[in-house]
């Protein structure tokens, strides 16, 4: 259309309420976090001064935020890990062709769909020593089988590990499912009049087809991982001492409970940065992959 | 050697077939056994539950814990909260990422190009990065605690994702269809309403059952722009302690969860298709 020129007032009309709410909700208080990283800002004290860099360089001095950074890259290196692997292996279990398919499929929805804090809240009494569902599933096995999960470093961050997978890996199955579909079966017929059993046919034909899917979609899912709040918030908070403490929940609880707001801003432009620095590298090297 | 390779063949097929029920079932218990154990959890009464191992089929059933959450906890009113703000953010939301979504698929300037990419770009941005100074705002501009406030931030909340799918959906409707329609005589708002709206139903549909899950997921929002209206997801975590001495009120945890889960579980079972096609075009987290 020609005159579309002289209409474009109607089009600024039309996405001013989505850019207005969406500006509003970003870019004031990005700048707002940006700002306030450079002053020590202590509510509870009444301290608002400049400070500088001081707040970034005590980041590496706070014991607490190392235990913190610490977790969070188990918790994203691991959970990644497993999301890839076990991901990929149900998204080709929902692509089997059999009866119980569309079923299946129903089902691995319902953790996608479940908020994080019914799961956290359910997950701190499955994983109880005495009354939890786990250790009762374990003991039908071995009857003298003891073990408070949530108590022990080690077992409570295999436990949040635990259920991010739970709730995550069906979504991430799911977003596999939608590459693997689009490989024809004649492909597979022909590896297969060429001699190709199921597991050349999968490692020659359906990885390589769907490793840049695969590669793609870990990109968000990382930086959700990076940001994760509500299941560490509801599960364990960041107990036993912080040893399960996540970057988000740690900004959070110096934003809103230690009310250190200069200290939590420079931790949240810490944790942006990486996220940026992550996507920009990712998407160089999936440029490169593309080539 | 004929039969031989039948038979072989057989075999092979038998194996799969068993293989593959056994993976079925693998994935369902796994998926579903928990949620059924917190459904039991909710029909226990309180001191059954401290009970080795586990019983999974309760010999007295009872509604004694919903009770509780209605009489005690104010339930109604929590559910009260969440329909209200979940649905005025629903009709909002929709009505401005239709609009916003159609300028969008059918303008193209530099700077029409440049604000879809802001929105879009703006999805990767975490709430807790913004969450400090955003309150404080809120605070001053009188929002905080308030439904408008909360409203505002969960249309916020949902605006990427739905622009980026109700976009996506226009950009696909014949502009010849339009055209039609204009040398007929018809005027934009005519043609908005008329001819673009009804072709998008579909996408509206998924969309909306999408954000009512994600809405019903939302929990940071409520909890730290809200302290008097509480809403389901945030009530869970501060159910109070009933005769408990474990740190977590299982038996009112596991009744506020399954109120919270049945209508998702209602969602998922009817709306599979709309689901699966929503998540597939743009990827979002509830």
């Amino acid at each position: 259309m020609s005159q579309k020129k002289s209409f474009l007032w109607i089009a600024w009309v039309l996405i001013l309420p989505v850019l207005l709410l969406r500006g509003f909700t970003t870019i004031y208080p990005i700048m707002k976090t940006v700002f306030n990283s450079f002053f020590d800002i202590r509510i509870l004290s009444g301290i608002n001064e400049f400070a500088g860099m001081s707040n970034y360089v005590n980041i590496f001095q706070d014991q607490k935020v190392i235990t913190t950074l610490k977790f969070t890259g188990i918790f994203v290196v691991v959970s990644m890990l497993f999301h890839v692997v076990m991901g990929v292996g149900l998204a080709l279990i929902l692509n089997m062709k059999f009866k119980g398919r569309r079923f299946l499929r129903t089902i691995v929805l319902i953790p996608w769909a479940m908020p994080s804090v019914v799961i956290g809240m359910a997950g701190k009494w499955a994983f109880n020593n005495d009354y939890g569902l786990i250790n009762d599933f374990v003991r039908r096995f071995f009857p003298d089988f003891q073990l408070n999960w949530l108590i022990n470093t080690g077992s409570a961050r295999a436990a949040v590990i635990a259920l991010d997978l739970w709730k995550d890996l069906p979504f991430f199955a799911i977003l596999v499912l939608s590459g693997l579909q689009f490989i024809s079966s004649d492909i597979y017929e022909a590896a297969k009049v060429d001699g190709a059993d199921g597991l050349r046919s999968f490692l020659y034909i359906t990885l390589p087809l769907i490793m840049r899917n695969v590669l793609t979609l870990c990109i968000p899912f990382t930086l959700w991982r990076l940001t994760s709040f509500d299941l560490v918030y509801s599960m364990t908070s960041g107990g036993p001492g912080e040893d399960t403490s996540l970057i988000a929940y740690r900004i959070t609880m110096e934003a809103f409970t230690n009310l250190n707001v200069g200290y939590a801003a420079a931790l949240a432009v810490l944790l942006f940065l990486v996220m940026g620095a992550f996507s920009w590298f990712n998407m160089r090297f999936m440029g490169k992959f593309e080539d | 050697m004929k039969t031989d390779m039948d038979r072989k063949y057989r075999i092979y097929k038998c194996i799969a077939g068993v293989g593959k029920w056994v993976l079925f079932a693998l994935v369902s218990f796994v998926i579903l056994f928990p949620v059924y154990w917190i459904f039991i959890s909710s029909i226990t009464a309180p001191g059954e539950l401290f009970k080795t191992p586990i019983d999974y089929l309760p010999d007295h059933p009872t509604l004694d814990s919903y009770q509780f959450l209605i009489e005690n906890v104010g339930l109604l009113s929590k559910i009260g909260n969440t329909v209200i703000i979940i649905g005025i953010t629903l009709v909002v939301g929709t009505i401005i990422c239709v609009m916003g979504a159609y300028a969008f698929a059918r303008f193209h300037s530099k700077w029409v190009n440049l604000a879809f990419g802001f929105i879009i770009a703006t999805m990767l941005i975490p709430e807790v990065v913004t969450a400090r100074p955003l309150y404080e705002f809120m605070q001053k501009v009188k929002l905080f605690d308030t439904y408008p406030g909360l409203i505002i931030l969960y249309i916020s909340s949902i605006i990427p994702f739905t622009v980026l799918i109700l976009k996506n959906f226009a950009g696909e409707i014949p502009v010849s269809l339009e055209e039609a329609a204009a040398i007929d005589g018809a005027n934009f708002v005519q043609r908005l309403f008329l001819i673009v709206l009804p072709l998008m139903k579909p996408a509206i549909a998924t969309v909306c059952i999408i954000n009512f899950i994600t809405c019903l997921n939302n929990f940071f929002t409520p909890l730290y722009y809200s302290n008097g209206i509480q809403v389901l997801s945030v009530a869970i975590v501060q159910l109070p302690l009933r005769d408990n001495m474990y740190g977590v009120p299982w038996d009112l945890v596991s009744a506020m969860g399954w109120i919270i889960l049945l209508p998702i579980i209602i969602f998922v079972a009817v709306f599979e298709k709309q689901i699966m096609d929503g998540i597939m075009a743009g990827g979002v987290k509830a």
